[in-house]
């Protein structure tokens, strides 16, 4: 018992240092904004809220596919999912039992925001 | 999956990057609308249309952000390459160290070269690479002192056959964007209907009064060599 509520508050610390981290990325220039989902919550931060719902379904789709395709191959477990279009990016990750998606100009450079999150 | 000679020239190409490149674990190519072209000869179909299902749907959503140009997912085993090829799309799965490097060649150089070579070739061909068929002329002997050892024929045949000469020069021209250096004939190969055939040399008819006649004028030695007279049809084609 005492374990589990050791194991609680490393995630809960964990969580919380991951969202310092993300106000942080959010500022920086080109990011668009994240999601991030853990079982029981979600918190979204995005420049353009009229875009909430589109960028949640895009978030969700990727972790489906990169899961689905990674199963098909026989990859094992995801551990990143980079997204390009002509102009933005999408990074799909793993971490802490939260799933973040986080939005950028292509220009950003998503693997050094990687090792931060990580 | 597609076997037309696109596909198999394509399916070559994967089959050779993958036994040059080791870290290439499973590789295909399929059309925007998804069309499945080809894949290297270790990815079964069902694995392709596996994959390909999972694209679309991320595909369809992607278009939140705009018209979907890569993708790249890093799993704990592997990692799973998309990349947009002209008008392809190119799926690679290869091992988790896969060098980055020869991962760009393949997408930036090798693929887009072939793609663009094949393309070249498939427009190329129904004109081009034909075999120039034989042209049946009437017999005429050439006589005299000045008879030489070469045939005459009309300039607009030897002109016709020179823009139908040589298909591989003319794809290599297409494809290095090189003007295309058009040899003349001066050579051609001579089949009788009774089965004799010689190659000599040709030269345009300089008699005027001949020209436009559909005809072939043959120094009389090689007439008898060749077992024909006056008024005869042979088939004349330029010599390989």
């Amino acid at each position: 018992m005492l374990v589990k509520t050791t194991e609680t508050n490393d995630n809960e610390n964990n969580t919380e240092k991951m969202q310092e981290k993300l106000q942080e990325i959010k500022d920086q220039e080109g990011i668009i904004g994240y999601i991030l989902r853990g079982s029981k919550s979600a918190s979204i931060d995005l420049k353009d809220p009229t875009k909430i719902i589109d960028y949640a379904v895009l978030s969700s789709t990727a972790f489906d596919a990169g899961s689905s395709m990674t199963e098909i191959l026989q990859m094992g477990e995801v551990d990143n999912i980079v997204v390009e279009s002509e102009e933005t990016k999408l990074m799909s990750m793993n971490i802490n039992d939260h799933r973040l998606s986080l939005f950028m100009e292509k220009s950003v450079d998503h693997n050094k925001l990687y090792k931060d999150l990580k | 999956m597609n076997r037309d000679p696109y596909a198999i020239a394509l399916n070559n190409a994967l089959n050779e990057i993958k036994n040059a490149y080791p870290d290439i674990k499973k590789s295909f190519i399929f059309t925007k609308n998804g069309t499945i072209i080809t894949g290297d000869q270790e990815t079964d179909e069902k694995t392709m249309n596996n994959l390909l299902e999972s694209f679309e749907n991320l595909k369809e959503k992607v278009k939140a952000i705009g018209t979907l140009k890569s993708f790249h997912i890093t799993a704990k085993n592997g990692q799973l390459i998309l990349s947009n090829i002209q008008d392809m799309q190119l799926l690679l799965a290869t091992s988790k160290n896969a060098d980055k490097t020869q991962i760009y060649s393949i997408t930036h150089v090798i693929i887009p070269t072939i793609l663009k070579t094949l393309e070249t070739l498939e427009t190329f061909a129904p004109t081009h690479l034909q075999v120039t068929p034989p042209k049946k002329l009437i017999v005429d002997t050439l006589g005299g002192f000045f008879a030489g050892d070469s045939v005459q024929i009309d300039v607009e045949i030897l002109e016709d056959w020179t823009k139908n000469n040589d298909p591989r020069a003319r794809v290599k021209a297409a494809i290095t964007g090189e003007q295309d250096m058009q040899e003349s004939i001066d050579r051609v190969e001579i089949e009788t209907f009774g089965g004799n055939a010689a190659v000599c040399k040709v030269k345009e008819i300089s008699d005027q009064n001949l020209k436009g006649k559909n005809m072939i004028r043959i120094p009389e030695k090689l007439c008898k060599t060749l077992e024909i007279n006056k008024g005869d049809l042979v088939k004349v084609k330029p010599a390989q």
